[in-house]
């Protein structure tokens, strides 16, 4: 269910700045003009939390404060005070009411999202329901450090990607960036000056925008107490330097859990295709082996009894691949799929080096396999 | 919330010259009575309501819209106008606000009261808060 904000002021300026202010999160917010309609409101909908302002006509805050407060059904629900007043004697005078939170007009929208985010969850509007994000979509990352050096490189990197690098070298400026943008990932390094990495992580992580947000800490691989304290405090995970680019891209992916299965699977010619690329690595083995048993299974299901392994642009084969085919056929023969792999001659050889791949099937080219595996299906047939 | 820079200004003539002007006032009463006026031409007051909602100028589309939001930021300057006066030990209470539009009219003060006119600039065009205080008796050991 929807947290329900409700939020009691005279002024429709205030009550459309609120509304506007939460339109980007799952919520629903009502709206009232002065104590009487605001308590009528709450008895109705038991609002999460009530952001009440002090001066109204016909009842005041501070009397609709009261009545809440000695109101069985509604005495719990946390209340937000909105005054134009900023006075010692008037913040005293909050504090007494029993108010969780107060906020001094004018106010930036920001800091409302921010103390009513401490106060209930602001899910952002459409989160979990939106299709799964794949590793072509335009990422947005924020990098924070202060080595100019790093960021080029995270440019540089990004750039056979849609990915959009944003860099940041100073906290203040990340956020400022992320009062007004939301990254899909941050990557902040853990030796700025003061500690400043991990403080701002901890505003981050304050923030109702960048709660969940992927964070990531940034520092060079010697420096162990930093990637202990950044693992303790609850950083997403470490990324250490020097940069190695597809490691950065892997663990964003999973940290994103980015569809990267488009990449190495493909149903074409009737057949489930795999296709292992030149740059095969322990990276990509994971990938593809997250992917393994979900594809062949979706590919089972629509019909397809073929598959074919396609390691024509591998250049060598070593243990890794070696397993990751093994994952594959083990798992074609627990469905019954008819399979074959193609290889070049040298890796076909590497691959016999393993005892493991003494039942494999081999063809030279992709049409020779889809050929083979075709005419084995039809003599299994007849 | 208001996302414009106010800056002090040497004073501008604001006497009526025909254009249509917005003035939004909000009262204080207690130990030091008074009321602050804060005006300014009509069609940037709409740009005032407009920066503050977050809209295109053509989507405020009543002068409801304006006065609300002129309104607001009068009791905005007020409400920390009081709270430095409470602070000093004038207690006070605020009027809700009201809102004159008009082209021919001007704030005139009576004789036993204190004014002060403030100008300013933003996004210039002049923008004047006007303090009209009739000092009652002073707040204990003061």
């Amino acid at each position: 269910m929807k947290p329900k904000i409700l939020t009691v002021d005279d002024s429709k300026t205030i009550r459309l700045i609120v509304t506007k202010a939460f339109k980007p999160f799952d919520v629903e917010v009502f709206e009232a003009s002065n104590g009487v309609e605001g308590l009528a409101v709450a008895a109705r909908e038991k609002p999460d939390v009530i952001i009440l302002d002090i001066t109204m006509p016909i009842m005041d805050g501070a009397e609709c404060l009261s009545k809440l407060k000695a109101h069985p059904e509604l005495k719990n629900i946390p209340i937000v005070m909105l005054t134009a007043e900023s006075g010692r004697e008037n913040v005293l005078r909050i504090a007494k009411m029993g108010v969780r939170d107060y906020l001094v007009k004018p106010f930036k929208e920001d800091l409302l999202v921010e103390r009513i985010g401490r106060i209930i969850e602001l899910k952002a509007k459409g989160e979990g329901t939106v299709r799964a994000k794949r590793f072509d979509d335009p990422i947005s990352l924020l990098v924070v450090d202060d080595k100019p050096a790093i960021l080029d490189q995270m440019r540089s990197g990004m750039s056979d990607t849609p990915w959009k690098v944003e860099g940041r070298t100073q906290t203040g400026e990340a956020v400022d960036y992320c009062s007004q943008q939301q990254p899909d990932a941050i990557l902040v390094s853990l030796s700025l000056p003061d500690n400043a990495g991990f403080t701002l992580f901890q505003m981050f992580r304050a923030s109702a925008k960048t709660k969940k947000t992927p964070i990531f800490g940034l520092c060079v691989k010697t420096a162990a107490d930093d990637q202990l304290r950044a693992q303790q405090v609850g950083f997403t995970g470490v990324i250490t330097k020097p940069l190695d680019i597809d490691d950065v891209k892997s663990k964003i992916c999973r940290a994103l859990n980015l569809d990267t299965s488009y990449k190495y699977f493909a149903q074409r010619d009737g057949v489930l295709v795999m296709t292992l690329p030149a740059n095969f690595n322990p990276n990509v083995a994971n990938e593809i082996g997250l992917n393994l048993r979900p594809k062949v299974a979706e590919a089972v299901d629509s019909g397809l009894g073929r598959m074919i392994v396609d390691l024509s642009q591998v250049r060598t084969a070593d243990v890794n691949l070696v397993k990751l085919i093994l994952s594959a056929m083990q798992l074609c023969s627990e469905l019954a799929l008819k399979q074959r792999i193609v290889g070049t001659a040298l890796v076909v050889q590497e691959c016999r080096n393993y005892e493991e791949s003494k039942d494999w099937q081999f063809s030279a080219t992709y049409e020779a396999a889809l050929n083979d595996i075709n005419n084995a299906a039809l003599a299994a047939a007849a | 919330m208001l996302s414009m820079n106010v800056e002090p200004q040497p004073p501008v003539s604001m006497q009526p010259n025909g254009e249509a002007h917005i003035a939004s006032a909000v009262g204080f009463s207690g130990t030091m009575t008074g009321v602050v006026y804060l005006y300014t031409s009509a069609s940037f007051g709409r740009q005032i309501a407009a920066s503050m909602l977050g809209l295109e100028e053509n989507e405020v589309d009543a002068d409801e819209m304006v006065n609300d939001v002129m309104g607001e930021i009068a009791n905005m300057v007020v409400g920390n106008f009081k709270s430095g006066l409470c602070d000093r030990g004038y207690s006070c209470a605020l009027t809700i606000p009201s809102i004159v539009r008009g082209s021919h009219f001007t704030v005139e003060p009576i004789s036993s009261t204190e004014r002060k006119v403030y100008h300013y600039i933003c996004r210039n065009r002049p923008l004047v808060v006007e303090v009209l205080l009739k000092i009652g008796e002073a707040p204990r050991g003061r």
